[in-house]
């Protein structure tokens, strides 16, 4: 009796994981197909709400499947591929809501969601079932380490990935312009932009800077470039400020923010997202060398996987670099960082292409 | 000579190495070679690369087997090439640290970045001019947000200027020089505030720690070792199989002590899955007497004075057979060669002229051997404990005995490396922290707000817009009646 419920308690919960496998699919699906109709349709308002309650639901589907996992498996579901592909696409909608949260805009949505519904069809869809079932860890990965360093590690993969992302689409939203960087260690942002407060003089006349259009572009359809506080907004120049001594070819005007473009937005918070992916690298690979280093005496051996590891860090540590040098701002540092993309993912998956060891997922062959 | 050398360094050797773009072609250099690593096999034989990497034709038109060998790509991390660019990385590291970061450093933490001059707003893109508001509401608002707050009236940062006009440059004198006509007012105030100066800290964390991991890693290349010992349970060894030592490991390695393996077995899974590996080991000193105790697995280590072994490898050792009324053979058992897995065997002849026997195979510590007969063939199986038939002769198999592979090694720059993992860590955290400034001027009721961030500009124009907006919107104006302010968002 005990063991026919059993075997109906864990039926029904491989059940669920395959419902919630498939679900998460569509319901990305949707949110992508949501995202992109809201960029091509400005006007229609109700998509990129269908989008964010979309990734919302995907998150929750996401979440639900990997803490069925856990209990049919009783440890935490990060030892082969199918479960680690999960947990990276719940990652990237995670970390999508943390940059959409900060950016406002909608093409953060648009470029995450065809990635997390890949991820996701590519596990439910593609995988052959063997490679789909909840297996035993082998003896080398029962350690409480391995929540520690496998979790930080994709989380970080989830945010790097997001950032680049972010950066791609920085890249297709300035393609064919020079644009200048704002944030980075040094703060190369933040100082007036000259041109701009030339133009500035002149009162009311639209800026025709190629910059402008795009931000017009994004403050029509509301989301990318913050709204203006009320009272600023509403408030009226009064005083030719008398006593303020401005730059001889300046014509008297009254000091205003120069608020962020939509392309200044897209490229802070993929750097922003970046800057949160790299430290969770740096912790991962740390964690996962002091592991090393307990289970069998080595802090470094330079296996693919910790090679790559390696590599992915030291791109975006580049990438990092490269934006406070001179001579390098504009979209170089985002071409490096959308490489990035490419470097993630043969970390996490093209090693296991070339080469065998502890961090294999197992593989087709 | 020696100011020559000295004048080198600081006027052409340190800005070289503290260039980024230096520092960048280094991460991106590593990072290449470091791909090669995981392309081309490492350490295989000359006869793998000979067979893998022809002549002709030659990969690309170049990557032969002889290229390989001759470049070092069969042992890329170990080459000098490779450790060369490690130094240089580290040189630019430290140069870095030193020329960039601290200065800068230095130039963040002081007090008096204050703003006297309304122009020097207008440099900045967030910035406002705002009419009939004070200094004080603004300094509530900032307050709030944690901002650390700094102030001064002009005639303060007066006579401050003129004391350190003779350290400054005639320019930056010229720039803090008040303007006349502003001194004539009642003393304009000046505000600096600024949070987040941790995130100016943390690269410069970031880099010392990546130093020290460099340092750990040079000290333990050269005075740690590495060794293998496959020892059957119940034997006693001592550390000698030693096949990785820096020049100065000898210290390390245990003279005065040996350890005994009390038992090596497995712990198998229902579906006969490996759970686990044990070894029981006791740490003996010359005269045998028991030291240290500890069942050691995958994972869980043995430590003693310095000197750690780990789980790492297993193997049948040899089995314990009675022919007949003999007395127990410990007949040790020799791995082969199989496609499909581990076997080990050994052989036991049946006949005192040796001329007949029966070939003993195992597979694994379950505690199953199989009896193959002269001609090869599966003769029989034989459980642990139990016996079986042989050419006429009654064998019994006493026990299968596992030999355990330890792999031991010490390493004196571990605390080192841990030190800078540990700092690493916090750094990056650190690094991730923007540092926001915000500057205010009130000159009689006009109040100059003005501010930047280096890291997250989208989140400090939220802020400072935020903050600019309830400071509007609160009733610290004194003139009510007035327009609220003197601004437009530049989107409009």
């Amino acid at each position: 009796m005990d063991t026919v419920s059993l075997n109906l308690a864990s039926l029904t919960l491989a059940d669920l994981e395959s419902w919630l496998d498939n679900a998460s699919f569509a319901v990305l699906f949707v949110t992508m197909l949501a995202y992109w109709g809201g960029l091509a349709f400005e006007n229609v308002k109700i998509l990129p709400v269908i989008g964010g309650a979309g990734m919302a639901i995907g998150n929750l589907c996401l979440a639900a499947l990997l803490t069925a996992r856990w209990i049919e498996g009783g440890y935490f579901p990060l030892s082969n591929l199918y479960e680690s592909l999960f947990f990276i696409a719940w990652g990237i909608t995670a970390m999508h809501f943390v940059a959409e949260r900060m950016s406002g805009s909608r093409w953060v949505g648009a470029v995450t969601s065809p990635v997390a519904m890949g991820i996701s069809a590519f596990a439910a869809l593609t995988l052959p079932d063997a490679m789909q079932v909840s297996e035993p860890l082998v003896p080398a990965l029962k350690s409480n380490w391995l929540m520690m360093h496998v979790s930080v590690m994709l989380l970080s993969y989830s945010a790097l990935m997001v950032g680049a992302l972010i950066a791609i689409a920085f890249l297709i939203v300035t393609r064919g312009q020079a644009v200048e960087l704002k944030g980075s260690s040094v703060g190369t942002g933040g100082f007036r932009n000259r041109k701009y407060q030339l133009k500035k003089a002149e009162p009311v006349s639209p800026q025709p800077t190629v910059s402008t259009e795009k931000m017009t572009l994004s403050s029509s359809g509301g989301t990318a470039v913050l709204e203006a506080p009320a009272m600023l907004t509403t408030a009226v120049i009064t005083t030719a400020n008398a006593g303020v001594k401005t730059e001889p070819k300046t014509p008297a005007t009254v000091l205003s923010p120069q608020r962020l473009t939509l392309a200044d937005t897209l490229d802070n918070i993929s750097y922003r997202i970046i800057g949160l992916g790299f430290p969770l690298l740096t912790i991962g690979i740390i964690a996962g060398a002091v592991w090393a280093n307990e289970a069998w005496g080595s802090y470094w051996s330079w296996d693919p996987k910790e090679t790559w590891a390696l590599i992915t860090w030291l791109v975006f540590a580049a990438y990092l670099h490269a934006r406070i040098t001179k001579g390098w701002q504009g979209r170089r540092p985002a071409i490096l960082a959308a490489s990035g993309f490419v470097v993630v993912w043969i970390c996490y998956l093209g090693v296991n292409l070339l080469g065998k060891g502890l961090h294999s997922y197992g593989w087709f062959f | 000579m020696l100011l020559a050398i000295k004048r080198y360094f600081r006027k052409d050797l340190i800005p070289l190495l503290a260039d980024l773009r230096l520092a960048i072609a280094l991460l991106l250099a590593i990072a290449l070679f470091s791909i090669s690593g995981t392309i081309i096999e490492q350490g295989k034989s000359l006869a793998f690369y000979q067979e893998n990497y022809p002549t002709e034709p030659a990969l690309f038109g170049f990557v032969s087997w002889k290229f390989i060998l001759i470049a070092g790509l069969n042992h890329v991390y170990s080459t000098w090439w490779f450790l060369a660019i490690l130094i240089l990385f580290g040189a630019s590291l430290t140069a870095c640290t030193f020329a960039r970061q601290i200065t800068a450093l230095r130039w963040f933490s002081r007090t008096w970045n204050f703003y006297s001059q309304p122009r020097q707003f207008g440099k900045m893109a967030l910035s406002t001019e705002l009419e009939g508001y004070s200094i004080e509401a603004l300094k509530q608002q900032l307050g709030d947000r944690r901002y650390k707050i700094y102030e001064k009236a002009t005639e303060e940062i007066a006579q401050e200027t003129a004391q350190e006009t003779t350290e400054k440059t005639v320019e930056e004198t010229t720039k803090e020089r008040l303007e006349p006509d502003l001194i004539n007012h009642e003393a304009p105030k000046m505000l600096y505030a600024h949070k987040g100066l941790v995130g100016r800290i943390g690269p410069i964390v970031v880099h010392a720690s990546m130093l020290l991991i460099l340092l750990g890693a040079i000290v333990g290349a050269m005075t740690g070792f590495f060794a293998q010992e496959m020892v059957p349970s119940g034997e006693t060894f001592r550390i000698q199989n030693i096949f990785e030592a820096g020049p100065w490991a000898a210290p390390q390695v245990p003279k005065d002590w040996s350890v005994r393996v009390n038992r090596f077995w497995i712990d198998y899974s229902p579906e006969g899955r490996v759970d686990q590996f044990y070894s029981d080991l006791s740490v003996l000193n010359d005269e045998g007497t028991e030291l240290k105790r500890k069942t050691i697995h995958v994972n869980e280590p043995l430590r003693y004075k310095n000197v750690t072994l780990y789980q790492a490898d297993w193997a049948v050792g040899a089995v314990k057979v009675r022919l007949n009324n003999s007395p127990v053979f410990n007949l040790p058992m020799a791995p082969l060669n199989t496609e499909s897995g581990k076997l080990w065997g050994t052989w036991v002849p049946t006949k005192p002229d040796m001329s007949e026997g029966v070939s003993l195979i195992a597979q694994d510590l379950q505690g199953t051997l199989l009896l193959y007969n002269m001609q090869g063939q599966l003769a029989s199986t034989v459980r642990e404990g139990g016996s079986t038939q042989a050419n006429g002769v009654t064998l019994f198999l006493d026990e299968i005995i596992g030999s355990t592979g330890l792999q031991i090694k010490a390493d004196p720059g571990i605390p080192i490396v841990y030190l800078g993992f540990g700092l690493l860590m916090i750094g990056v955290m650190m690094s991730y922290v923007s540092h926001s400034q915000v500057w205010a001027l009130q000159i009689a009721d006009r109040l100059y707000v003005g501010g930047r961030t280096n890291r997250a500009q989208v989140s400090f124009e939220r802020e400072l817009l935020g903050l600019l907006d309830e400071l509007t919107a609160s009733d610290s104006r004194s003139q009510p009646d007035e327009p609220v302010l003197a601004a437009i968002a530049s989107t409009q």
